[in-house]
C-alpha cells in the first residue's frame, strides 16, 4: 500500500513502488507522478522533507534498503574512482587505492564525517577530471569490442556449421551414386566383383582425404578472417617477434664434406665390394653383428663421427671470429 | 661460429697469482652426497654467485672417484647455455674441488610442487632447451647417460641446463663395451634394461622422451619397482619388443619376452596424454621408440612440428618459477 495515497495492490494490481536515493521513501509511481511532475519538491513522508526531483526517483532492486542505498554509494564512488589494476605500477599501489574507495563509502554508509568526505570526493573529482573521463571511454570502448567479438564469434560458428552440413549432404549424394554405380558395373563389366570393389575403395579413400583437406582449408580461411577482424587481437601484448629456430642458430648445416653412401649390414660381403663406399674389414665384421645392431649401433655412424672429426675446425679462423662482433654461439 | 661442431677448447683455467682457494669463498653448505659435499660461494674478484662441489678422496680404493674425473673431463669440453657451465677447478691438498655456476631449482622440484601450472608453452621451452643441450653433447660424441628431472637445472633466469656428468662418456672405439647399468631405473631404455653394451645416443633420446611424458603427467611415467620391474612397466606401457618391430633385439644378452604386451594404439596414448596435441603425441612417440635404430635423434627431434606449432615456446624468464611456500597476504589480490 502506498503510504500517500493509500492505493493498494489489491485494487490496482500493476502499481510500482519508486524510491528516491536522497532519503529512500517509498513512493507508488502515479503519486510520482502526481507531486513532482511540476519540478523538484519536498518529499511526502511526514518529518522528512528532503527535496526531491522526478528524474532521480528508480525502482528499487533489493529489498533490503540499506543494501540498496550502499550500492548506490558505490555507483557513485565508483564513478569518480574508476581505475583499474592496469593503471596502477604494482598491485600494493592498487590494493592501496581499492582500501581508499572502501574507506569513503564506509564512511558515507555509516554517516561518519559525511560532509568532508564529500568534500574529499568532490575535490578528487574535480582535480582528476579529464582522467576520469578517458577512463570511461576507454572503458565503454573495450565493452563494445566485446560485444563485437561475441557477434562475430557467432556468425563463425554458423558459417561452420552451414558448411558442414553443406558437406554431409554432398558426401550422402554422392554415396548414392557409388551404390548405384556399383550396381551398374556388377551387371555390365567382367571384372570380379572383388576387383570391383576394390577400385570403388580406393575411390572413396582418396575422395575421403580431399575431402577432408577442402574442409581443413575453408575452416582455416574463416578462422584467419575472423582473427583479423578480431578487435581484441590489437589488444594482445606486442609478442618479441624474434622468428623462432630451433637450434637458436647454433647448428653445422654446411659440413665440409659429403658423406657416402653406407651399406646395410646385409649387403656388405667379406671383399672390398663397397664401389664408392668405404670399405674397412674390422668395422664391416662388426656391422654384422647383431648384438652391436639390436643396441642401435650403426656403421654409418663410424664412418660420419671419423669424417665430422677429420674436419673438425677447418674453415673456423679464431682471428675473424674475434674481431667480429661477438659470437652468436646462442 | 662457422663450425659449431667444433668442441670448445677447454676452459682456460685462469692464470692466477695466488692459490686458487683464494679466489672463491666457500660460505654455506647446501648438501652432501655419498662423492661430495656442495657449497654455496661467491667469486672473489667478481662477487658472482658459484657453487662449489668438493670432492671426498680417500673412500676410495684408486684415491679419487670416477665420477668427479668424468664431470671435470667432460664438462670442461663444453660450453653451452644449457649445459652448466665449469668455472673453475682447483685442489687443495686433500680435496678436490669444482667450482660450477650456481643453479638454485631443478625440474624436479617444479614438477612436484603441485601449486605450479605447466601450460604446453611451458613444456615446449624445457623440452627445447633439454633437446638444444644433448644435441651439443651428441655433437661432441659424449652421452650424458644419466638424465632425468633431477639433472636438468633451472637457472635464476629460467635457463634449463644439463648438469651432473658424473656417469657421462665419450662414444669410444666399438670394440669396447659400454656399461649397460647406467641411467637412473625409471628413465633407462629398453636396450640397457637388456644388457646391451654397444648403445648410442639414443638411451639419451629416450630418457627425455620419458620426461616430456613425466612434465605432461605430473608423475613419473614409467615407475619401476626393481631393474626386472622396469621391464614390465615400461613394456605395459610401449608393448613388448618383437623381432618385427625391432630387429636382432633377441640378440642382446639379457632379452626375454616374458609377458608379451601389444603395442598401445594411439587412441590409448590419446587418452593417457589428455593435454597433448597431436604433434605432442607424435614427437613422444617418436622419442619412446623401442628400436634404438629407430629412435629419432636430437636433430630430428629439434625440427619437429611439435615446436613450430602454436603455442610459442614460453620465454625462459617467463617460465613458472618454484612457489614461494608462505605467500604475503599483503599480495593476494583484494576481491570487492
Amino acid at each position: 500500500m502506498c503510504p500517500i495515497c493509500k492505493t493498494d495492490k489489491y485494487l490496482s494490481p500493476n502499481m510500482t513502488f519508486l524510491i528516491n536515493p536522497e532519503c529512500y521513501h517509498k513512493i507508488c509511481e502515479s503519486c510520482v507522478d502526481r507531486i513532482f511532475s511540476l519540478g523538484p519538491a519536498p518529499c511526502p513522508y511526514p518529518k522528512c522533507g528532503k527535496i526531491l526531483r522526478k528524474n532521480k526517483f528508480k525502482q528499487q532492486v533489493f529489498d533490503d534498503l540499506r543494501i540498496e542505498r550502499e550500492i548506490d554509494i558505490r555507483k557513485k564512488v565508483g564513478n569518480v574512482y574508476n581505475k583499474t589494476e592496469e593503471d596502477f605500477p604494482s598491485l600494493k599501489e592498487y590494493n592501496q587505492y581499492l582500501e581508499n574507495i572502501e574507506e569513503i563509502v564506509f564512511k558515507l554508509n555509516n554517516d561518519v564525517d559525511v560532509v568532508e568526505t564529500l568534500a574529499e570526493l568532490d575535490k578528487y573529482e574535480q582535480e582528476h577530471k579529464l582522467e576520469i573521463l578517458e577512463k570511461n571511454m576507454r572503458e565503454s570502448e573495450k565493452s563494445a569490442d566485446l560485444v563485437k567479438y561475441q557477434e562475430a564469434m557467432e556468425r563463425l560458428k554458423q558459417e561452420k556449421r552451414k558448411i558442414q552440413e553443406k558437406m554431409d549432404l554432398e558426401d550422402l549424394n554422392f554415396q548414392r551414386e557409388q551404390q548405384q554405380k556399383l550396381l551398374d558395373k556388377m551387371a555390365t563389366s567382367s571384372e570380379t566383383t572383388e576387383e570391383i570393389l576394390k577400385q570403388l575403395e580406393v575411390q572413396k579413400q582418396s575422395r575421403l582425404t580431399s575431402r577432408r583437406k577442402q574442409l581443413q582449408s575453408i575452416n582455416e580461411n574463416l578462422d584467419r578472417q575472423f582473427n583479423s577482424a578480431n578487435p581484441f587481437h590489437k589488444h594482445l601484448p606486442e609478442e618479441v617477434q624474434t622468428p623462432f629456430t630451433p637450434f637458436k642458430g647454433d647448428r653445422d648445416l654446411n659440413k665440409k664434406y659429403t658423406m657416402l653412401p653406407v651399406l646395410d649390414a646385409e649387403e656388405i660381403m667379406d671383399t672390398d665390394n663397397s664401389h664408392g663406399s668405404y670399405y674397412d674389414p674390422y668395422m664391416n665384421k662388426l656391422a654384422k653383428v647383431k648384438e652391436f645392431l639390436g643396441a642401435g649401433w650403426r656403421l654409418n655412424h663410424v664412418y660420419e663421427r671419423a669424417l665430422d672429426e677429420a674436419f673438425i675446425g677447418l674453415g673456423c679462423i679464431i682471428e675473424q671470429e674475434k674481431t667480429s662482433a661477438k659470437p652468436t654461439l646462442v | 661460429m662457422s663450425t659449431p661442431v667444433v668442441a670448445s677448447p677447454p676452459v682456460p683455467l685462469k692464470k692466477r697469482s695466488g692459490p686458487a682457494t683464494h679466489n672463491y669463498s666457500k660460505e654455506r653448505k647446501v648438501g652432501e652426497g655419498t662423492y661430495a659435499v656442495v657449497y654455496l660461494g661467491h667469486q672473489v674478484t667478481t662477487g658472482r654467485e658459484i657453487a662449489i662441489k668438493e670432492i671426498k678422496t680417500g673412500i676410495f680404493k684408486d684415491g679419487l672417484d670416477m665420477s668427479a674425473l668424468r664431470e671435470v673431463k667432460y664438462l670442461q669440453e663444453l660450453r653451452h647455455p644449457n649445459v652448466i657451465e665449469l668455472v673453475d677447478v682447483f685442489s687443495t691438498p686433500h680435496n678436490l674441488n669444482l667450482v660450477l655456476e650456481l643453479l638454485p631449482c631443478d625440474l624436479e622440484v617444479l614438477i612436484k610442487d603441485k601449486e605450479v601450472v605447466f601450460t604446453m608453452g611451458d613444456i615446449k621451452s624445457w623440452m627445447l632447451m633439454t633437446l638444444r643441450g644433448i644435441h651439443h653433447c651428441h655433437r661432441n660424441f659424449i652421452l650424458h647417460r644419466d638424465l632425468k628431472p633431477n639433472n636438468l637445472l633451472i637457472a635464476p633466469d629460467g635457463q634449463l641446463k644439463i648438469a651432473d656428468f658424473g656417469l657421462a662418456r665419450a662414444l669410444g672405439n666399438p670394440n669396447e663395451d659400454l656399461s649397460s647399468n647406467v641411467v637412473t631405473r625409471w628413465y633407462r631404455a629398453p636396450e640397457l634394461l637388456f644388457g646391451a653394451k654397444h648403445y648410442t645416443g639414443a638411451i639419451d633420446m629416450w630418457s627425455i622422451g620419458i620426461i616430456f611424458a613425466e612434465l605432461m603427467l605430473r608423475v613419473p611415467y614409467l615407475p619401476g619397482k626393481d631393474d626386472v620391474d622396469q621391464l614390465d612397466v615400461t613394456f605395459k606401457a610401449l608393448g613388448t619388443p618383437t623381432e618385427q618391430i625391432w630387429p636382432n633385439v633377441s640378440s642382446l644378452p639379457m632379452y626375454n619376452a616374458l609377458t608379451v604386451y601389444a603395442q598401445p594404439s594411439r587412441q590409448e596414448l590419446r587418452n593417457r596424454f589428455s593435454a597433448a596435441t597431436e604433434k605432442a603425441l607424435d614427437l613422444m612417440i617418436m622419442l619412446t621408440q623401442l628400436d634404438p635404430s629407430r629412435r629419432c635423434d636430437s636433430t630430428r627431434a629439434l625440427l619437429h612440428d611439435f615446436f613450430t606449432e602454436l603455442p610459442r615456446p614460453t620465454e625462459p624468464r617467463d617460465l613458472p618459477k618454484k612457489s614461494i611456500k608462505k605467500e604475503e597476504p599483503d599480495a593476494k589480490r583484494r576481491k570487492i
